[in-house]
């Protein structure tokens, strides 16, 4: 770099074309380890075990409605015939989507060299693998005889061999979800170990240096760990590419493959990702705008990469938006009276608050993006991210709900009501989903601290004067030096 | 410690707990023994001649006897005694318990079919509520007391003649019990005998004996009629021998091609009754209506008779009774009109005299010689209150629950010195009678004892015991030979010594399950015309007292179809079966049509008071389509104070309103509105098809024009594309030896539900209480669809976006068609639910079969979300395991917390997981469940899915025998022919047999050639499922002379309302037609 003289001219960027910086105020490196790496250090906070007594409380909430489920059967939750699924799977599939978010960020904008990642991919991965854990749960515990729940993985046994039936779409699901899971999680560890070697490096009891430097794998960040590094990240990146996308199709494929009205549709596996990553990044933005003035992260993740949240949030909630208005074509399209009826009677029939929460919050809501005061006040962002997730917990209970309970024969339609028991469940899920996310800010850094400084403006080789408003000289530019 | 609970209680229990919960005489010890002994009574009774060995002492056996096959099921003629008749039935017996009832195919005319309460006496047996000891004013007594407080009574009859001794039976017809009775009479001359029946089914007799003069009872040949005019007669529902009606009646509903023809039924009425929604026309009218309809029609057709014509009621089309009674008067000698049984007398002269003057009688309806019958309650009341009865003995019967209000029983009943009493339950009568000299015997159950009845067509049928008596029941004839003082009380040798005929014709008798040549002689009668002239007078003059009371509300009081008249009402099958009109459960409602509700400001379970009189009763209203305006419907037979942990508090008691004066209508009464709703569980929420092709029906008309109708009225189908993945059970078919499939005929199912409690009974189907019934997790494998179609342009909005509540609010369910449809696992070839079963729990076997396999189900529930049929049940809460009150949500005991009997569930659980527990249930109550089980089939265990496996169990028990009879020559397929083709158990009980089960590989089988016909068709085609269960779509036979004749079904309308008329020969599919109608 030395050896390279410096400019005589720099470009000078037009004020309005200047690219924000994705870390504020010129902060130098150790800012950034330090101000990352505090939040998991020192006393804990006040805020914090207000947060965290009240989700543990819930989490133990949980605990005990599946004891009580699995002591007394799944008849404690409201599903009954017609509607056999009911709470249970709406949110699975609820958390299973809100799961989608973290590894597209850590993954798909990875390959797609989308910068701002970095400030938030840390939190979303963790985000992911808790609500898939969450979504987990479900499926798992709403079978009616828990106990034989491996007879689902193809396990080889003395009983025939049966083997599971590989024609069904819940034996895909185990497949589909589990695979994610695995490789999220790895993802997410894989990116964990330089900011676990900082943790390790920074720590100041025997404890924490034993377990963080137990799980930094012995990173001392030389140029070998750093390419052997950066070759596994990209390898898990390609791997999860595809997950994040084949995930959410093969749960949109327990309905499309049966043949209920409003669950047999060809369009659910697109639809159902678009849904994935618009709830998940609801989430991320839910979790965010409050995490970054809470741990006065402010300058880290910056209003910018609130913005671009927001405008992937608008593109994806449209194209939801697009497939609620196939579904309607379709429905009145093909001329099948029972798809009618359904479509009909999800926004005029029992149930038509959930048809209108649905369309309300998930087609239309996101639109208010298109305006910019929207994206930069957080107050409206992070209201517009709660009613992303009530929305999009709404679409599932209108599809699986609305569409079960007045299927074929009218004979057999009836009312789907939750007990307390689902209820105090849903609460539960997010007892161990913010304990457990209470726990990551706790004990790990939040954000990849390694990552951000790469994306510093002075960590850029061409960024010799330091603090330059641009990021990456324009190649124009450079053909001028 | 001598303090503690533990230290008194093992102070004053001798043995641990459980082992005195049996009180004596009968402990669990000598209930085993009894069992054991049975076997030895069940093995005698499958000697090679088929006849039974008649074996009184029970002893165990110690050597196997000869031609036991341990296993296997025998089956012992018997019969269950009705009011007035008797089912006969032939009971399968498993190791000496018997645990399921079929109606006896051989008795002459039958068919096999039955009705529900025959299907459901079995649980009777089983009752855990029954009584159970001899009981000495509130406390247990020997049974060696008991008797010598008979043989005291008849030492006493005999010194005073049988002064103050007074006898309050139920009808029966068994002529031991009349032997006795006579016996009786002939020592103690001055004995009084009563007969009481809340529901007075007596009716008939009384009045065919006034109209003609003499002492006669009518039977209806339904069967040989061709226009039937109901006039508030229930015939195939609510009436005597309704299976049998049903029999004969479908058997002129019954079409093979377009030339048969069909008989044609028009129903007056004020309920919405089987009848009423069978019949081709249909008119619903107030209760006091009814006997001026009688009357308008009486002038029509008894014109030469000289009876001046009275003005027709208002509100009904006169065209209505003109054109029936022509079509009547058309069909001389094979037309038919009834009376039902709440009808006063009158009305029943009236129809006898029509059928007289329309030549039916000794056509279709013929007269049977018939004895009368003893005083009624309120001469056993008056003189109780005279305090002329120092003993009253009261054999069966619950008169302190359901004798008239205004006789107030429980003071009369309290006059009398001392009450004996015989009872099946320690009911109300029994609460009331605790004094000191009262007596309490447990009855025994009719499989467990001897007996004898008289169907009500004379013929003699026996009633032989599977069982000896669980607790040391007795029945009446032993307890009326031992007040006469006989020596001889067995009632075996009572039973055996009334037959009278010699060895052979007994062995037969019990053999065959009837006697041949007795039934009662027909006699011809002639109308007496001053009867009928009377009749009429006595009609026209209350009539127009009627007529001057108004805008009062009308009562009518019926017999319930689950509890009859409350017998039944600790029965949980029964009482979980849905109506067969309302479809509720588990409760009775005040039941009131869409116009008087409205007038009123009522909706569906809102709770009302009504007022009769200065008698009150409140329950929750029901809105009935169909039913008759200003008049309420309460069902007879709930709100039993005692009556068992099934049936206490379930329901209102109607019976506080009904009086002597007014036993099934009363006038005048008044409805107040309390605070406050009380729901009701029904089992379907929908009432209308929504114009969708689920029931197919014609006219007679359209299916002579295109015999095909049930093609046309289909849905546009999908192309169909060679598939990626060809159908597994394609291939696999073909290695099947028989090709199992079924057939329903919608033409003769009325709905009567016998079915469903035949398959519960045999498929070891749990009952889930009221409050899983509400969450919609009712278990039953079998269900009965009732849909009610309304006429599109009357009143029917075209957009159908409203909630089930609300259809209760809509104008067309004022005069509805209704229509019913069993259903239950189609057997799908291309099964939805099988390839969505993540674990294989579901699959098929090469002859066609949907299996469920439960001990490879882990209950995803996915099944049943995608069966479009929603035929499959899951079990949501070990509904076999927990007693009724641990039903109730939404707060579930959990056995992490429970205890039974005395212990922790989870510590029960614990010592021996491998032994299935009682799970939450007493050990008494899960001692008489595990017998009442048929062994031939599992019981489920929570967490699994169930359905309809059209009894998978009898078709291996046939192909068993088949290979066993085989032998070396390998013929082992079932054949229609030879009978090995089994029946299942719902095709067995139907009375009307619209259900035939069979090999469809089998050309000749009625299967097939029911399935050849045009009108057969299968539900949903367009799914293309290729259900094995299909449907012979119906035909209505209306008369266009009527005024509410309809050119199509109103079904049909509604359908050709969505999707065009599917009689258009447009070259298109019809389904295309007129699309732009369509909306949702």
């Amino acid at each position: 770099m030395a050896e390279r003289a410096i400019p005589s001219k720099l470009p000078v960027v037009p004020k309005e074309l200047e690219r924000i910086p994705l870390v504020q105020n010129q902060r130098g490196f150790a800012w950034i380890s330090d101000r990352i790496a505090g939040v998991a250090e020192g006393k804990t906070p006040l805020w914090w075990w207000m947060a965290f007594v009240p989700s543990l409380s819930f989490a133990t909430l949980l605990l005990c409605m599946l004891a009580y489920q699995i002591s007394t059967g799944v008849g404690v939750w409201g599903d009954m015939r017609p509607v056999m699924w009911g709470w249970d799977i709406i949110n699975f599939v609820w958390w299973i989507g809100i799961g989608h978010a973290g590894t597209l960020i850590s993954a798909i904008l990875f390959l797609l060299r989308q910068r701002w990642r970095t400030g938030v991919n840390r939190a979303a991965e963790a985000m992911t693998i808790f609500a898939v854990m969450c979504a987990g749960i479900y499926p798992a515990m709403h079978v009616g005889r828990v106990w034989f729940d491996w007879w689902l993985f193809p396990i080889p046994n003395s009983n025939g061999p049966i083997w599971p039936q590989f024609r069904s779409p819940l034996m895909w699901d185990v497949f589909a979800v589990s695979t994610y899971f695995t490789v999220s999680l790895l993802f997410w560890y894989m990116g964990l170990i330089p900011d676990l070697a900082v943790m390790r490096d920074r720590a100041k009891t025997r404890p924490r240096q034993f377990l963080y430097g137990l799980f930094a794998l012995g990173w001392t960040g030389s140029n070998r760990h750093w390419s052997n590094y950066e070759k596994a990240y990209l390898l898990l990146a390609g791997l999860s590419t595809p997950l994040v996308l084949s995930v959410h199709s093969i749960v949109s494929l327990d309905f499309a493959v049966s043949q209920l009205p409003g669950w047999h549709t060809t369009i659910f596996p697109p639809y159902f990702v678009a849904g994935a990553i618009y709830s998940g990044f609801g989430m991320v933005l839910t979790l965010l705008v409050p995490l970054r003035k809470i741990c006065k992260l402010e300058e880290v993740i910056t209003l910018r990469h609130i913005d671009v949240m927001c405008k992937v949030t608008l593109a994806t909630g449209s194209i939801v938006g697009y497939a609620y208005a196939m579904e309607y074509f379709i429905a009145w399209y093909s001329g099948n009276p029972y798809e009618r009826w359904t479509f009909w009677h999800r926004i005029f029939g029992t149930y038509w608050y959930g048809g209108a929460a649905m369309l309300g919050f998930n087609a239309l809501v996101p639109q208010l993006f298109w305006f910019k005061w929207f994206r930069q006040n957080l107050v409206a962002v992070f209201v517009i991210s709660i009613l992303i997730n009530i929305g999009m917990w709404f679409e599932r209970f209108v599809i699986i709900v609305g569409s079960l309970y007045q299927d074929f024969l009218p004979s057999s339609w009836g009312y789907f009501k939750p007990t307390w028991v689902d209820i105090c469940t849903f609460l539960g899920t997010f007892g161990l989903f913010f304990t457990l996310f209470l726990l990551f800010l706790r004990f790990l850094p939040l954000i990849a601290i390694s990552e951000v400084k790469g994306v510093t403006p002075q960590a850029d080789p061409h960024h010799l004067l330091g603090g330059a408003k641009h990021e990456e000289p324009e190649p124009d530019d450079e053909v001028t030096l | 410690m001598t303090e503690a609970p533990e230290f008194r209680q093992w102070l004053e229990r001798e043995f641990p707990r459980g082992a005195s919960e049996w009180t004596d005489p009968v402990s669990r010890r000598h209930f085993v023994k009894i069992m054991s002994a049975s076997f030895l009574l069940a093995g005698m009774g499958l000697a090679g001649s088929g006849c039974r060995r008649p074996v009184e002492h029970l002893e165990p056996f110690g050597k196997q006897p000869e031609n036991y096959v341990y296993g296997t099921s025998q089956y012992y003629a018997t019969a269950m005694a009705t009011r007035g008749g008797a089912v006969p039935l032939l009971a399968r017996s498993y190791e000496g318990r018997p645990v399921k009832l079929e109606g006896n195919a051989l008795f002459p005319g039958g068919n096999g079919g039955t009705d529900r309460w025959a299907q459901a006496a079995i649980l009777n047996l089983y009752d855990p509520d029954r009584a159970r000891r001899f009981i000495r004013g509130g406390n247990n007594a020997t049974p060696d007391a008991a008797f010598d407080r008979l043989r005291e009574l008849s030492k006493r009859a005999e010194a005073t003649g049988g002064e103050g001794l007074s006898f309050l039976l139920e009808r029966n017809t068994s002529p031991s019990r009349m032997r006795m009775q006579k016996l009786i009479a002939g020592k103690f001359p001055k004995a009084r005998w009563y007969v009481y029946e809340p529901v007075d089914l007596d009716v008939h007799r009384r009045a065919a004996s006034t109209a003609f003069g003499a002492s006669v009872k009518p039977i209806f040949k339904y069967d040989a009629a061709k226009v039937i005019l109901s006039l508030d007669c229930d015939f195939i529902g609510s009436e005597e021998d309704a299976h049998d009606n049903i029999r004969r009646f479908t058997q002129g509903r019954r079409v093979e091609k377009p030339s048969d023809s069909l008989n044609r039924l028009y129903a007056v009425e004020t309920l919405m009754s089987l009848t009423g929604m069978a019949a081709d026309h249909r008119m619903r009218v107030a209760p006091s209506v009814i006997p001026r309809v009688a009357l308008a029609f009486a002038s029509e057709i008894l014109k030469q008779a000289g009876l001046d014509a009275p003005e027709v009621p208002a509100g009904v089309n006169p065209k209505w009774i003109s054109e029936c009674a022509k079509d009547l008067l058309a069909h001389p000698g094979e037309s038919l009109v009834v009376a039902g049984y709440r009808q006063p007398p009158a009305v029943h002269v009236l129809a006898q005299a029509m059928n007289a003057a329309l030549g039916n009688i000794g056509k279709t309806v013929v007269f049977l010689d018939a004895a009368a019958i003893e005083g009624g309650i309120s001469d056993l009341a008056k003189s109780l209150n005279a305090g002329e009865v120092e003993t009253l003995v009261i054999l069966g019967g619950n008169p302190v629950y359901n004798a008239p209000a205004d006789l107030d029983w429980t003071r009369a009943q309290g006059r009398a010195k001392s009450v004996v009493r015989l009872g099946y339950y320690e009911d109300e009568t029994f609460e009331a009678a605790r004094r000191d000299a009262d007596w309490h015997l447990p009855a025994a159950h009719f499989l467990e004892s001897w007996g004898d009845a008289l169907t009500s067509e004379g013929v003699l049928v026996p009633i032989q015991p599977l069982i000896a008596p669980l607790f040391g029941g007795l029945t009446e004839i032993e307890v009326l030979a031992r007040i006469a003082g006989e020596d001889v009380v067995r009632p075996y040798e009572i039973v055996r010594q009334t037959f009278a005929g010699g060895e052979d014709a007994w062995r037969k008798f019990l053999y065959e399950g009837f006697a041949e040549g007795t039934a009662a002689k027909v006699v011809n009668v002639d109308v007496d015309p001053n009867a009928v002239k009377s009749a009429w007078s006595l009609l026209q003059s209350e009539q127009a007292a009627m007529a001057s009371m108004s805008n009062n509300l009308e009562i009518v009081f019926h017999r319930d179809h689950a509890v009859d008249d409350g017998r039944y009402s600790n029965n949980g099958w029964l009482q979980e079966m849905a109506d067969p009109i309302t479809k509720l459960t588990w409760d009775n409602a005040v039941i009131l049509s869409r116009k008087t509700a409205r007038q009123l400001g009522l909706k569906n379970f809102d709770l009302v008071e009504i007022k009769l009189g200065d008698r009150t009763v409140s329950g929750p209203v029901w809105i009935q389509p169909g039913f008759a305006d200003d008049s309420l419907g309460l069902a007879l037979g709930y709100g039993r104070e005692k009556s068992g942990r099934v049936g206490s508090g379930v329901g209102f008691n109607a019976y506080r309103l009904r009086t002597t004066v007014a036993e099934n209508f009363a006038a005048g009464a008044t409805l107040r509105r309390l605070d406050g709703t009380f729901e009701l569980a029904c089992i379907q929420n929908h009432w209308s098809m929504e114009g969708r092709p689920i029931i197919r029906e014609a006219n007679l008309d359209q299916f002579r024009q295109h015999p095909d109708f049930a093609h046309r009225e289909k849905l546009e189908e999908p192309p169909v594309v060679t598939s990626m993945y060809p159908n597994p059970f394609d291939t696999a078919k073909e290695k099947g030896l028989h090709q199992w499939g079924m057939s329903v005929d919608l033409n003769t199912c009325i709905g009567c539900g016998t079915c469903v409690i035949a398959c519960q009974s045999e498929n070891n189907i749990p009952i889930v209480g009221k409050d899983q019934v509400r969450r919609g997790r009712a278990m039953q494998w079998m269900r009965v669809d009732r849909y009610y179609a309304g006429d599109p342009t009357q009143g029917r909005l075209p957009d159908v976006l409203k909630t089930d509540s609300d259809q209760q609010f809509e104008e067309w369910i004022d005069d509805p068609q209704s229509v019913v449809q069993p259903m239950f696992c189609q057997h799908c070839e291309a099964a939805p639910c099988e390839n969505v079963c993540p674990v294989n729990a579901t699959t098929h076997d090469n002859e066609g079969l949907n299996l469920m396999v439960y001990n490879r189900c882990v209950g995803t529930r996915y099944c049943s979300n995608n069966c479009p049929y929603k035929v499959r049940r899951f079990n949501f809460l070990d509904f076999n395991k927990r007693p009724l009150k641990d039903l109730k949500g939404p707060f579930y005991t959990t056995p992490l917390t429970h205890e039974t009997d005395g212990e922790w569930d989870l510590l029960r659980w614990w010592k021996d997981p491998t032994e299935p527990t009682t799970g939450m249930r007493a050990d008494d109550e899960w001692d008489l469940l595990k017998m009442s089980k048929n062994p031939d089939v599992s019981v489920r265990m929570r967490g699994v899915m169930e359905k309809c496996t059209l009894c998978l169990q009898r078709i291996e028990q046939a192909k068993i025998a088949q290979k066993v009879k085989a032998g070396p020559s390998g013929d082992v397929r079932l054949k229609e022919s030879e009978g090995t083709v089994p029946k299942t158990a719902c095709q067995q009980a139907c009375p009307a047999g619209a259900l035939v089960f069979g090999d469809i590989s089998d050309p000749g089988s009625r299967v097939s050639k029911l399935k050849a016909q045009d009108r057969n068709y299968s539900v949903l085609d367009n799914l293309f499922t290729r259900p094995r269960t299909t449907y012979l779509a119906r035909v209505r036979n209306p008369n266009p002379a009527m005024p509410d004749y309809h050119e199509v079904p109103l079904s049909l309308e509604e359908f050709e309302h969505k999707e065009g008329n599917p009689f258009e020969e447009s070259g298109e599919s019809p389904a295309t037609a007129g699309k732009e109608h369509t909306h949702g």
